[in-house]
């Protein structure tokens, strides 16, 4: 059912997403031709036309960045806490489904819009023999790699992976934030979207009290010093405990998160 | 087995009981209207037997079980706002039911779609409520469901668009399932009832067959409904 729930989520998105990309695509194109000879001072028209397609790939960066967390909770709120909810919730789908498949989407979104913002950047830096830099520095990049010990290479393949888990789980944290405060603002009876934010600075204010309290009594109670007397990892060690403990961190974060936001959709769901 | 059950049903709403001690029974077969006045608990109950509510006390269960994800597959859905994705082409929306209910009859919901004149690429903003209400009972009738609650299917919408939503009902339910129709609008469904539910205040102030009613009390469900809940 998730792989059900994840096409439509995908179809709903795409339909905006992808036109933002081939804005961004199209103002990339335009602002590298704006780069050869546009901009040189000769015809007054071009250089502002030339200022113009810039600037427009500037708002496209933004409004790419902007769309992705825009409709992060657009779809949520929307197609969850509205209308739609109605649909939504009567699918021989969980709720655990629902909410996977919105942070999933919303995740991959966020992925490619800073690849399709990476890849953009490329293009308006494109000229003469830029494809052969480019592929000079792959060559020389393959070449250091071969180079690395068997040892250096598991690790600096597990730090990527550990990198790239914790990103992704970033991610998802940072959306459940919102889709907690969201569910718990809806299960009220009026004022559901002022009692959203309340319950956005509510939590925040919370975590922050808690957590400043852990690390104050941590310091007290001189935890680190007492774990980690006895122990003396290498800097490669330390890296990946740096690492997992980052992950670590961040699942019990986003798990808070999570948490009040089943709790809520399951037992307090109260649609208009 | 009846398809929906409740006994002592209780929902709240701060300090006011939407439903109070509900206890009723719908058997399979039959087409049950679920009368009540505005705000008498009609809504509540049908949301408390999709799961989009949680009760404070009793129990509720649709053929069995629970409200909850077995039961959404047994259950046909038609709340009594427009919840279709408006973005959706009608060939998408097919695709949808299709895709999350193994009930769903295709080439019936395409029929009465192509019977509205509706084509496959039009996108449900483009239509007009009265044709989007009519999408949704589509979608909804076309299953091949065990109970179908349909909330307040013909509130809002002219005498010939109340005619075409009954037909669509009479002629698409699947025979061996109930059919839960909750209104105000007693004369218009009178005609296609067996049973009736009676809701005054969240608590059932009669259930008894159309036949019943007639010979019992010598009058309509409609003229009794007047008496019943004469302001």
């Amino acid at each position: 059912m998730l792989r059900k729930l994840l096409k439509h989520e995908f179809r709903a998105t795409g339909r905006i997403m992808l036109p933002m990309y081939l804005i961004l695509l199209v103002t990339a194109v335009g602002s590298n031709l704006a780069g050869r000879g546009m901009l040189d001072g000769r015809y007054h028209i071009l250089n502002i036309l030339g200022v113009l397609i810039i600037t427009a790939f500037g708002i496209a960066i933004c409004g790419a960045l902007l769309m992705s967390f825009v409709l992060m909770i657009q779809r949520f709120y929307k197609n969850l806490l509205q209308d739609e909810g109605y649909l939504m919730f009567t699918l021989p789908a969980s709720v655990h489904q629902h909410i996977w498949s919105k942070l999933i989407v919303s995740s991959v979104w966020f992925i490619v819009t800073v690849l399709a913002i990476i890849a953009a950047s490329l293009v308006v830096a494109y000229q003469g023999g830029f494809l052969r830099e480019l592929l000079d520095f792959l060559r020389y990049f393959l070449e250091g790699l071969r180079k690395l010990e068997v040892s250096e290479a598991f690790n600096g393949t597990i730090y990527l992976a550990e990198f790239a888990v914790l990103m992704f789980l970033s991610l998802v944290a940072f959306s459940l934030q919102f889709y907690a405060a969201l569910a718990a603002g809806h299960s009220q009876a009026n004022h559901k979207l002022l009692w959203s934010v309340v319950w956005f600075f509510g939590i925040q204010f919370a975590l922050q009290f808690a957590g400043s309290l852990l690390i104050i009594g941590s310091n007290e109670l001189d935890v680190f010093n007492r774990l980690f007397s006895h122990w003396d990892p290498s800097p490669t060690v330390a890296i990946h405990v740096g690492l997992l403990m980052a992950i670590g961190c961040v699942i019990i974060y986003g798990a808070i998160f999570y948490a009040i936001t089943t709790f809520f959709l399951k037992k307090h769901l109260n649609l208009e | 087995m009846p398809v929906l059950e409740c006994k002592g049903l209780t929902k709240r709403f701060g300090r006011t009981a939407a439903l109070d001690e509900v206890s009723l029974t719908v058997e399979p077969g039959r087409i049950v209207g679920l009368l009540g006045p505005n705000g008498s608990g009609k809504t509540t109950l049908i949301k408390l037997a999709n799961g989009l509510l949680t009760p404070d006390g009793g129990y509720i269960a649709v053929c069995g079980t629970a409200p909850g994800r077995e039961s959404h597959s047994l259950v046909s859905y038609l709340p009594e706002r427009t919840a279709i994705p408006t973005w959706m082409t009608a060939r998408q929306l097919l695709d949808f039911y299709g895709d999350f209910y193994q009930d769903f009859r295709r080439e019936a919901a395409e029929e009465m779609l192509d019977h509205l004149g509706i084509q496959p690429r039009q996108a449900v903003k483009q239509m007009s409520k009265g044709t989007r209400e009519k999408v949704q009972l589509i979608m909804v009738m076309s299953r091949a469901a065990k109970l179908y609650l349909l909330d307040e299917p013909i509130g809002g919408v002219d005498p010939a668009t109340r005619d075409y939503i009954l037909s669509t009902i009479i002629g698409n339910y699947n025979p061996d399932a109930a059919v839960v129709i909750s209104t105000h609008l007693i004369a218009d469904v009178e005609k296609v009832l067996d049973e009736v539910i009676f809701i005054s205040q969240g608590r059932v102030a009669l259930q008894s067959t159309v036949d019943g009613i007639r010979e019992e009390k010598g009058m309509s469900v409609d003229a009794l409904f007047r008496e019943v809940f004469k302001c």
